[in-house]
């Protein structure tokens, strides 16, 4: 399997981006080049030197900081917004697996399909205008239409499982319904669940660069990678480099954690395996 | 299903960028010199309606003042009065009988001829318990208004007001017909050089020069107003030529390349704009002057100046402008000293800091000076999470409500250091001692006297640490280089487009 792994080009490139992001993130608790809150403004509008490897922004603070910090901003805004999608999701999905053709199991299918009828980003924009601007409420609203990406994926799933012969056998075993998807069906539809949440993960960073670019997701002083972007919008002229990098950045990590989710799917499908 | 369409979302997001990017590089045609009949006017904001009298918005005064409506006496480019519909005010010995003389032959855009009617009509509707008007203190001191005959108004005051006179020139004070007076928040119809065409919401306001105007003739024929509020896309619309002037730009830091530019003129003036960090001193633990004091030294106002205006604007340290007689000096008031205001933060019970939100309106003044005051403040231990606001929530929430802890905000009218005297005021400040002061200036019968109480006012509020005064809001005005006429600096705010002409 990991021979195997290794030799898949895709997997290999999106495993080494995502553990640059997740080490740079998780770098920048312990160490950065300089504080990204504090400012320098004598320094402002800096090009990249040996003293600021990515130029200092329009109130000196130091861009290269700014990313690494950022790239925790992004990771913490898709491991939750995603870690909502899979909890609330996954256990609705097998709900609704659980009781295939019962009402409850219309419910929660027509309410997926509710959800999936509005634009994403539209109805995030629209429920930050309730809650108020906020990385903590954009993480709720990429997070709420993260639940019915996962609840499909997993009933859908879980009922191909249910089909096969070894959940009979466990269920003439006597095993009750909650144990068998926690013993069989669940182990069974992991690997599909991974390869969802990478592929969602890479939407959710996308969506809070883009909210943040707005104006409406993650505040200042906390650099995000989007308001970067639009900061930088305003000093294209006299800066445009410092557009470039928040840019390469969120283009990078969506990349990295895309080619991640391709390659497990390849590797985790046995449809694949196969062939 | 999810992914497409977020993706649909960022390449739209890719192609505004890529607009943006391809506005601002220079365009190899130059826009023609254009029309010379006509003249194109950016401003920031729009107006949340045409009626100067019916709220406080800047923007209305900028589309109005001195162009759609006039006063009885208007403010000139520097400052100073000038007899407008009035063509003689003669005031008693103790100043509390005024008469006007109005002038003759003046008429509405509707043809209606201006009669001694129309002021009191207008006044009477400004002092009115129902009336919206945001200088009501103007009116406050008339006792009774009467028209001995059509072209003659008498005003007897009921108390002295040394300012009431100079009053008569703010835009609050604009003269209307009682006929058109309810329409004039969509429909405005005055007696100024320039009448209302239409107003198309979100984009421009167009305006058709009067052809009955009483007074010169103004040179240009058609005027469009224009409202881009993206300091980038300002910049953007002046390079490429489709806008002859921007009143203000949001966007310091592009100085140098519009003033690289030969087509463009770029001035830097200055307006009556105090911009400050207002705090609400009526709610814990900004009621604690230590508190304030300490928000104030943690403040490097140089650099707040640096960062948000490139510089531009002009230390104070005080609500009063330096372009006025009265004007103290008091930028050394309060030193920038961090150390020292974490000790005093310490004494008022605050030794590890607070938490504070900071509501700041769309400008970009407010915004980028406020990520700076966030990230000082952060430095003596003062947690501020920054709330971005629209303006109708600014003025419903923080001016209305005080529902707020700061926020950054310029007050642009002239010589509005009475507001601290307010009852209810959104500063939630009260001080018999700034009140008496504040009535010492309308009731000095010398310009030596009102001075001095205006000074005692200033001490006052920079004693008691009120607000944070940052700087005096620059007016960056960049023009056409034909165009002549565009004032440089703000008294008020206002562009009078009868003054504007072609070279």
């Amino acid at each position: 399997m990991i021979g195997r792994a290794l030799r898949h080009p895709s997997f290999v490139v999106g495993l080494l981006i995502t553990l640059l992001v997740i080490g740079t993130g998780l770098l920048s608790l312990f160490w950065t080049p300089y504080d990204p809150g504090v400012m320098r403004i004598m320094n402002r509008l800096r090009p990249p030197s040996e003293l600021n490897w990515l130029g200092t922004d329009q109130f000196g603070r130091d861009v290269f900081s700014m990313l690494m910090v950022g790239a925790r901003n992004a990771l913490l805004v898709g491991i939750v917004a995603v870690g909502i999608g899979v909890t609330i999701g996954v256990t609705l999905g097998m709900i609704a697996a659980h009781g295939e053709g019962s009402l409850l199991d219309e419910a929660i299918m027509r309410a997926c399909d509710f959800t999936f009828a509005f634009p994403a980003v539209l109805t995030a924009i629209l429920i930050l205008t309730f809650l108020g601007p906020g990385v903590v409420n954009a993480i709720i609203a990429i997070g709420i239409f993260n639940i019915p990406v996962f609840a499909r994926v997993a009933r859908g799933a879980a009922l191909q499982v249910m089909a096969r012969d070894f959940i009979r056998a466990a269920r003439a075993a006597g095993r009750t319904g909650f144990s068998i998807i926690l013993r069989h069906i669940l182990p069974n539809i992991a690997g599909l669940i991974i390869v969802q949440a990478s592929v969602q993960f890479a939407l959710a960073i996308l969506a809070e660069a883009g909210l943040s670019y707005l104006g409406i997701g993650t505040q200042p002083p906390n650099p995000s990678w989007g308001r970067m972007l639009n900061d930088a919008q305003t000093f294209l002229a006299q800066a445009p480099l410092l557009a470039i990098f928040p840019g390469l950045a969120i283009a990078f990590s969506v990349l990295g954690f895309n080619l991640l989710g391709d390659g497990l799917r390849d590797l985790l499908d046995p449809k694949t395996k196969e062939r | 299903m999810m992914k497409r369409q977020i993706f649909t979302a960022a390449k739209a997001a890719g192609a505004a960028g890529f607009l943006t990017l391809a506005a601002v590089l220079p365009s190899p045609v130059l826009a023609q010199q254009g029309n010379r009949d006509s003249v194109t006017l950016c401003q920031t904001l729009e107006p949340p309606i045409l009626d100067p009298t019916g709220g406080a918005a800047a923007a209305i005064r900028e589309i109005t003042y001195d162009n759609i409506f006039e006063t009885l006496i208007a403010f000139d480019s520097a400052g100073r009065t000038q007899p407008r519909l009035a063509a003689s005010i003669s005031s008693s010995d103790d100043g509390m009988v005024h008469t006007i003389k109005l002038r003759t032959g003046v008429t509405f855009h509707d043809g209606t001829p201006l009669t001694s009617a129309d002021v009191k009509f207008s006044f009477e509707r400004a002092m009115a318990p129902d009336s919206k008007n945001s200088q009501k203190w103007i009116f406050a001191p008339i006792g009774s208004i009467e028209m001995p005959d059509a072209s003659t108004v008498v005003i007897t005051l009921k108390s002295f007001a040394g300012d009431f006179i100079e009053g008569l020139a703010w835009a609050d004070a604009s003269i209307f017909s009682a006929k058109s007076a309810d329409k004039a928040g969509t429909e405005p119809i005055g007696t100024g050089p320039y009448q209302f065409v239409r107003w198309n919401r979100g984009d421009r306001v167009i305006l058709k020069r009067n052809d009955a105007y009483w007074g010169a003739k103004p040179a240009i024929a058609n005027a469009i107003v224009r409202f881009i509020a993206d300091p980038q896309a300002q910049v953007a619309a002046l390079m490429a030529g489709d806008c002859d002037a921007h009143t203000n730009i949001g966007a310091p830091e592009a100085v140098a390349q519009l003033r690289a530019n030969a087509n463009l003129r770029v001035t830097i003036g200055r307006t009556e704009g105090e911009t400050i960090v207002a705090m609400n001193n009526s709610k814990a633990p900004f009621n604690d002057p230590r508190v304030r004091q300490a928000i104030s030294m943690a403040i490097d106002r140089a650099q707040v100046n640096e960062g948000a205006m490139s510089g531009f604007g002009t230390l104070i340290g005080t609500h009063f402008s330096p372009n006025h007689a009265a004007y103290l000096d008091l930028t050394g008031a309060v030193k920038f000293d961090p150390a020292a205001a974490r000790k005093l933060l310490a004494e008022a019970g605050f030794p590890n800091g607070f938490s504070a939100s900071l509501r700041l309106p769309p400008p970009s003044y407010a915004q980028r000076s406020g990520e700076v005051v966030a990230a000082m403040l952060a430095q003596i231990g003062i947690r501020v999470s920054i709330e971005p606001v629209q303006w109708a929530q600014w003025l419903e929430r923080v001016y209305r409500q005080r529902d707020y802890d700061m926020t950054i905000v310029a007050h642009v009218e002239p010589l509005d250091i009475n507001i601290y005297s307010r009852e209810g005021y959104y500063f939630g400040y009260a001080s018999d001692v700034l009140k008496d002061a504040i009535a010492r200036t309308k009731s000095a019968r010398t310009a030596e006297a009102r001075n001095a109480a205006f000074q005692d006012a200033q001490r006052r509020i920079s004693a008691d640490h009120v607000n944070v005064y940052l700087f005096m809001l620059p007016k960056i005005t960049v023009q056409k280089a034909g165009l002549k006429g565009m004032w440089a600096n703000w008294p008020v705010p206002a562009n009078p487009l009868g003054q504007l002409s072609w070279e």
